[in-house]
């Protein structure tokens, strides 16, 4: 039940970007491209500290889009820094990476270096997994789902992905709501202790009927669509808006790019 | 020119080819009519709804709409079926099927949009329709985060702007609380008087006699098995206690047991 809260939380929750902060306030077709901009700056740059700002310069833009900070660092360290965490600290290590020795130390008879180079290639990859992470996550909380995929759409993906994106999007809720109802039914039922083969008879069972209803769902919903003038290629209308704002924000982050790319090659070189 | 919009003959229509759903079903509706097909649940009111929608074809039979036999091949002509869609809505019963956009503002404006309507012309009528259903507050949040009521009224907003010659509802009142089942009713009728004809199954008897020039009623076996003006049906306890419409129900007052036919 936790779980699925935690998902009907996490991926069906419009609050923060119905909030009036200032990435809410950015046309989303901009800020998407802005956004994209500083991933793409993060896969390139090579320093620390610039990687370090930019970390900075999202939660910042966090905070002025009145989303609390605690909420957001939950969200972006909870999961995928974690995971490269485990990743990274191999890399620690002369093994793999080979260098100037910071530490040594035996384990069961290994003797293990962590090298300077490591310690940095670790660091490296965990602030640029996180930066990233983190920018990625901050657009799609203060943006609504389905101003995403209008955004989508207007980047040339083709419209039946974008649609058909949007109706999972649309029938996860109401299979989770299935899901979330039928384990209460159970409960109710059966007690909160059943025997384990009991219980694997019942999540097969459950499998089966969500997938039964789903496919019962995707032919009622096609009929739907049917009926009201649907013949292959959807239409959809297109309505956002730019402001000065947005163009302000543009040249910004454009900005942003140019210099810091730039200062980059010169590290490089 | 023919007054007719529905001429169902001898149909006949099993699910799968083999659970049948219509038996020998014959049916005629004219231009500006209130029609209901009131039934027991699985009597195949939502079958023959379908049916009149050019979602499903008869496996015996024909089913007519102005004037042209409702087969898949007539709708594989773009001309046809971009006209029958816009002369024909039909309001689901699972909103939650019929609303499948990421918002109540898009699922409003799907239809007309794939109609190929004119933009200023479908924002106009989105206007109207929103003032007179009370959508406007609901028009950014998605169709799950709505009530069965507030989905209710989306949904047939999501039909009513295309401005259908002929509106069908498939148990347009069920579940809803009595205030919104009145507002949805009153719209109907409203629908009517100005032209609309409006097609509408139910088993609830109380709205009937509102929605009704017709009735038709089905049987447990997929039949109709009779038709008729809504005041007559209704009087024939028997014929509604039959078809699963009407049960016995026993109450009492100052201590005395009432015994009498009931309905929802």
């Amino acid at each position: 039940m936790g779980a699925l809260s935690f998902l009907k939380e996490s991926i069906f929750a419009d609050e923060y970007a119905a909030r009036k902060g200032f990435l809410q306030s950015l046309d989303p077709r901009i800020k998407t491209a802005t956004f994209f901009l500083f991933i793409i700056l993060i896969l390139f740059i090579k320093d620390i500290f610039t990687l370090l700002c930019l970390y900075v310069f999202c939660l910042f833009l966090t905070k002025r889009s009145d989303i609390s900070l605690g909420f957001f660092l939950k969200r972006t360290w909870i999961f995928i820094p974690l995971f490269s965490l485990f990743i990274a600290i191999p890399a620690l290590f002369s093994v793999f990476t080979p260098g100037e020795a910071l530490a040594g130390f035996n384990l069961m008879g290994v003797k293990l270096v962590i090298t300077y180079q490591g310690v940095f290639s670790a660091a490296l990859f965990v602030i640029r997994v996180i930066t990233s992470v983190s920018f990625v996550v901050l657009l799609s909380i203060t943006t609504r789902h389905f101003e995403l995929l209008r955004v989508l759409r207007i980047f040339k993906v083709p419209q039946v992905f974008v649609m058909t994106t949007g109706m999972c999007y649309r029938y996860i809720y109401l299979f989770v709501e299935i899901v979330e109802n039928t384990y209460v039914a159970i409960k109710s039922r059966t007690g909160t202790k059943i025997h384990y083969k009991k219980g694997q008879h019942i999540v097969a069972w459950n499998i089966a009927y969500l997938w039964m209803r789903s496919y019962r769902l995707n032919e009622e919903v096609y009929s739907a669509m049917l009926s009201r003038g649907y013949r292959g290629d959807p239409v959809t209308f297109n309505e956002f808006r730019a402001g000065i704002k947005d163009w302000f924000w543009l040249l910004f982050s454009a900005a942003v790019f140019v210099v810091l790319f730039y200062f980059n090659l010169q590290i490089k070189n | 020119m023919s007054n007719s919009i529905f001429d169902a003959k001898n149909v006949n229509f099993a699910y799968l080819g083999k659970y049948s759903a219509l038996r020998n079903v014959d049916i005629n509706i004219e231009r500006g009519q209130k029609i209901s097909v009131i039934g027991a649940n699985g009597s195949g009111k939502s079958t023959l709804l379908h049916m009149l929608d050019g979602l499903i074809f008869p496996d015996e039979g024909t089913v007519k709409a102005f004037g042209r036999e409702l087969a898949e091949d007539a709708f594989n002509d773009e001309d046809f079926s971009k006209d029958f869609r816009k002369k024909v809505g039909l309001v689901f019963q699972n909103p939650d099927i019929q609303l499948f956009c990421p918002t109540v503002r898009e699922d409003i404006f799907f239809g007309p949009l794939q109609l190929g309507m004119e933009k200023k012309e479908i924002k106009k009528r989105f206007e109207e329709l929103i003032t007179i259903l009370g959508l406007g507050n609901l028009l950014e949040r998605a169709p799950h985060q709505l009530s069965i009521g507030e989905k209710r009224k989306v949904a047939i907003a999501s039909t009513l702007i295309i401005e259908p010659e002929v509106l069908i509802l498939d148990e347009p009142t069920a579940g809803l609380d009595p205030l919104t089942t009145r507002h949805i009713i009153d719209l109907l009728v409203q629908e009517n008087a100005s032209g609309r004809t409006i097609i509408t199954s139910t088993h609830d008897l109380h709205i009937v006699e509102e929605i009704s020039d017709i009735v038709y009623v089905f049987s447990q076996e997929k039949k109709i098995v009779k038709a008729g003006h809504p005041g007559v049906i209704l009087q024939d306890a028997a014929l509604l206690h039959v078809n699963n419409l009407t049960h016995i129900h026993a109450h009492s007052h100052n201590g005395k047991i009432h015994i009498h036919p009931h309905s929802h």
